[in-house]
């Protein structure tokens, strides 16, 4: 008993420790305790400045444990997390031994571990830090590490490349964080005003010792049947709606027309994380509560695992079948025979009619592609020519590899500096530093394949566009973002009628929120008259800001141009003098605008037109030379 | 089965469930001394049941997992650098070389992500794997197992190309036990670790003899092949090649890999199976080996193909 109240003593002090650095974030709060609890992983994802990386490090220091502190960047190296090179000079007979090795680093003796702004880091470089999460031995020695939290920034904000869920996957505990302003938490946020004070440097709770003799109570606390029962139900429910969604998980690759990318931001259901892992965050939940055995409640902390794992369209369904499992088996039930935990009001999805899904083949769910698209194998909406062909003329900027300091090594390069020398050939670094060698030492040269420049989307959403024509176009807009976030290509998206509007993420025309994109393209509204001067304009003015690499404009229109200059002569100037390639798609039965033919003839871009039927779908023919 | 081998086998039974396949093609590769290349999503256990499968078998065992950053030495040892006053004292000479460790002193070992590996070490590894040699030395490697993610749209990793793929002669797809709604493994899966918390802390140790596998590849090489089972293969390759039309640029059924290495795996199969000749049914381990040498659309007919020719 004594031993209980000391745990829970410990368990208070940590949690309170974390209060005292932190106002609200509950959830993360809770995830961090499940994590230490179950001696896993946590990453804390949320926008800059809501407290992910002063909540991790009130939790590095209350644990009391020994921990490190590593920042990333675009050029963290592996070897600064896992140690630096040493050379190791043995005399020996016929001369001298010089051989290298590696230096312990800094990540090696901790037990816990913040990994600040992981998101920051080039995916490529993490590989090496993940399987020391993962395995927590390096190099065949066996790490003491207990539980690394890693924060980053959500992938739609960050300029760089985004986690991927298998990356993420070593992350038992996941959690999604929101500024309280964000949240519209407003009487957190008023707390958090009335709590201004200095920082108190809270005692850290308990002894290592103390807490891994918790630890591994915790982790052998009995999980009866019926909470495995639950636990395989909810399992199989959450699979069904992931697969129902974004397609078949395991092999589903580039998804089944080719179309639509494995889904936005993907989901992964692994056997490691809801096998093992879950079992593990459960105990700990229980051990939380207090309680002697898990109980059918633990099932509530599946919610910290879901972040990454379920795409972000779902997340609200996710957890609300989560929720909806720790309830009374009657009311489970009853969510049950209905089909689906499916919570009202999610976003961006298509819509399920429950009586109508009840009716339809199982097969037909399974056509629905990735979050929130609608399917683009229906009848009617026959865009894989039209994509088939730009994603040949998208591709041609990203086979080549450019230079690039958060790619792979690929080939040698003279050193050009003194910050390359961490990149250089270390025998050969220590021969030139020792003044043995004249020239530098070769650097390695890293490579990465190019981004693909840029690609705009301009879609008339003009009156005459609206119903079936809107929809082909959104679906030819989904598309094209697919491509474009296979090829790495910034997208702009702009919806134009006699004016253009331009969707920006933080001020910037092309970006690579690609799943933002996706949710707009399938909500527009149509109405007003059209025009070509506008939409050209603005987006050519983009391109005057990225890097001349491959520049895409997409331009999808049914109409003549009602306003603005029909010639869009200075568009068309510019547009040449910027190596810009307009691809024009033009939708409709009339006689295609000639000045469609000018722009695309001009800037060597691709010729579409697609012909409504009265029924069956829309045929897409490129033009060839006229 | 040999003994030796029910206790590699029950060891991966121990801590992995479902993968029966993943766990034959494991020891088949160990006995026939054939590298082995798995690929399946993150999270599906393949580093662990090649890990196992490795450690458990008491051979000499290197474990690499592989990053962007890989070096040479890391895979093949120490760079050294050896200074010698010459002769006449007019200087000193410097010459480099490797020391070796890692996968030349290996007997096992387990190549993780070799997505993931920079072209350089890459071409140098493969070499290794193909020859068994490095420079002119021998070296002790028997098989390698390789894992790796399969392509998404991830930009982490490149294609290996198929040519790279052909030194595996087993490949495998692993697809997670709850992605591909296995309810019966999902199950499993939750009662094994809900039981037994600490499954996932246990290290492994060897379990099986060294000598037994000296023992068992002595006696692959008894096993009978009758004239049928070369038949057999034959004709699986004829109508692969004559009928569906597999040829070098789709495919890779190369005079290497269907004409030697395969009769290797198919006495293999009939010895795991505790025959000393092989039947028709051996055939089946063609499945394995074309996972990435026949042509994406051909794949799902395979196995019937292969049934149909052994009659099984």
């Amino acid at each position: 008993l004594s031993e209980k109240a000391v745990a829970e003593g410990h368990l208070r002090t940590l949690r309170a420790a974390l209060d005292a650095a932190i106002t609200g974030q509950e959830e993360a709060k809770t995830g961090l305790l499940l994590a230490w609890l179950a001696r896993e992983h946590a990453y804390l994802e949320g926008p800059p400045g809501c407290g992910k990386t002063a909540l991790a490090e009130a939790w590095s220091r209350a644990t009391g444990a020994p921990s490190a502190f590593h920042s990333f960047s675009r050029e963290t190296r592996v070897g600064e997390l896992l140690g630096d090179v040493e050379l190791r000079r043995t005399a020996r007979a016929a001369g001298q031994r010089i051989a290298m090795e590696l230096a312990p680093g800094p990540l090696l003796g901790a037990e816990v571990t913040v990994l600040d702004d992981l998101a920051r880091a080039p995916g490529e470089a993490l590989s090496a830090l993940l399987e020391l999460l993962s395995e927590r031995r390096v190099r065949g020695r066996e790490l003491p590490l207990g539980s690394a939290v890693a924060t980053g920034v959500p992938p739609e904000t960050a300029a760089v490349d985004a986690l991927t869920p298998g990356m993420l996957d070593r992350f038992a505990i996941q959690v999604r964080m929101h500024g309280l302003l964000d949240a519209r938490d407003w009487s957190t946020a008023r707390r958090l005003l009335d709590e201004e004070r200095p920082p108190v440097v809270q005692p850290a709770a308990g002894s290592l010792l103390e807490w891994q003799t918790l630890q591994r109570a915790t982790q052998r606390l009995p999980i009866p049947g019926e909470v495995r029962e639950r636990l395989l139900e909810v399992l199989a429910r959450l699979r069904m709606l992931v697969t129902r969604e974004t397609g078949p998980t395991s092999q589903g690759l580039a998804g089944r027309s080719g179309v639509v990318s494995a889904a936005e931001g993907g989901a992964l259901l692994s056997d490691r994380s809801f096998g093992p892992l879950a079992l593990r965050v459960m105990r700990a939940h229980a051990g939380l509560r207090g309680a002697v055995s898990v109980e059918i409640c633990d099932l509530e902390a599946l919610r910290y695992m879901l972040a990454r794992r379920v795409p972000e369209a779902l997340r609200a369904d996710a957890e609300a079948l989560v929720d909806g499992a720790t309830e009374l088996p009657e009311l489970w039930d009853e969510a049950a025979a209905t089909g689906s935990g499916t919570a009202p009001g999610r976003g961006g999805g298509p819509p399920q009619d429950p009586a109508a899904s009840g009716n339809e083949p199982p097969e037909q769910l399974e056509i629905v592609s990735a979050s929130g698209l609608p399917n683009v194998e229906r009848p009617g909406a026959d865009v894989l020519p039209l994509l088939r062909a730009l994603e040949g003329r998208l591709a041609r900027g990203r086979a080549d590899l450019e230079e690039d300091p958060a790619g792979a090594p690929r080939r040698q390069r003279p050193m050009r500096g003194l910050e390359d020398f961490f990149d250089a050939d270390p025998v050969e670094g220590w021969l030139y530093a020792s003044a043995q060698l004249p020239e530098p030492p070769r650097v390695l040269r890293r490579e990465r394949p190019g981004s693909g420049g840029a690609v705009a989307v301009l879609r008339d959403v003009s009156a005459s566009m609206e119903g079936r024509l809107s929809s082909w176009a959104g679906d030819v807009v989904l598309g094209v973002v697919g491509l474009a976030r296979r090829a790495r290509m910034g997208l702009g998206y702009l919806e134009f009628n006699h004016r253009a509007e331009c969707y920006t993420d933080a001020g910037r025309f092309f970006h690579r929120g690609y799943a933002a994109l996706t949710r707009l393209a399938t909500r527009a509204r149509c109405e007003g008259r059209t025009s070509y001067e506008a939409p050209l304009g603005a987006a050519l003015q983009a391109f005057l800001h990225v890097p001349d690499r491959s520049r895409h404009i997409i331009l999808l229109t049914d109409g003549v141009p009602v306003v603005g200059d029909p010639e869009v002569s200075a568009a068309r100037r510019l547009a040449r003098q910027l190596r810009v390639k307009v691809h024009t798609v033009f939708i409709g039965l009339g006689d295609c605008p000639e000045v469609l033919d000018r722009l695309s003839l001009e800037t060597g871009g691709l010729r579409f037109r697609a012909r409504p039927s009265l029924r069956g779908p829309l045929r897409v023919r490129e033009r060839g030379e006229i | 089965m040999h003994t030796e081998l029910k206790r590699l086998r029950s060891l991966l039974d121990q801590r992995i469930v479902g993968h029966d396949d993943v766990k034959d093609a494991l020891l088949l590769g160990l006995v026939c001394r054939e590298h082995i290349y798995l690929e399946g999503p993150p999270g599906c256990a393949k580093t662990l049941m090649a890990e196992l499968a490795a450690r458990g078998s008491e051979l000499a065992f290197f474990f690499y997992h592989f990053h962007r950053d890989t070096r040479l030495s890391e895979l093949l040892g120490d760079v050294v650098l050896e200074r010698r006053a010459l002769p006449d004292g007019s200087g000193e000479r410097i010459g480099q070389q490797i020391e070796p460790g890692g996968i030349l002193t290996a007997e096992v070992c387990v190549l993780d992500d070799l997505s993931r590996a920079p072209g350089e070490a890459l071409n140098i590894l493969l070499r290794i794997l193909n020859e068994r040699r490095f420079g002119s030395e021998p070296i002790p490697l028997l098989t390698a197992i390789a894992t790796g993610n399969p392509l998404r749209d991830d930009y982490y990793n490149e294609p290996l190309d198929p040519a790279n793929l052909d030194r595996f002669a087993i490949q495998l797809r692993v697809s997670g036990l709850l992605q591909s709604g296995d309810a019966q493994a999902a199950r499993d899966l939750v009662d094994r670790f809900a039981e037994l918390p600490e499954l996932a802390e246990q290290v492994s140790e060897p379990v099986m003899d060294r000598a037994a596998f000296g023992e068992l590849h002595r006696a692959l090489l008894e096993v009978e092949l009758p004239g049928p089972v070369k038949d057999g293969l034959l004709e699986i390759l004829r109508v692969l090649i004559e009928e569906r039309g597999v040829n070098e640029e789709n495919g890779l059924l190369t005079d290497r890999t269907f004409l030697v290495k395969a009769l290797k795996l198919v006495r293999g199969r009939a010895l795991l199976r505790g025959r000393m000749s092989a039947a028709l049914e051996d055939l089946q381990v063609l499945e394995w080996m074309m996972t990435f040498r026949v042509p994406e659309q051909l794949r799902p007919e395979i196995p019937e193909l292969i049934r149909r020719v052994a009659g099984v």
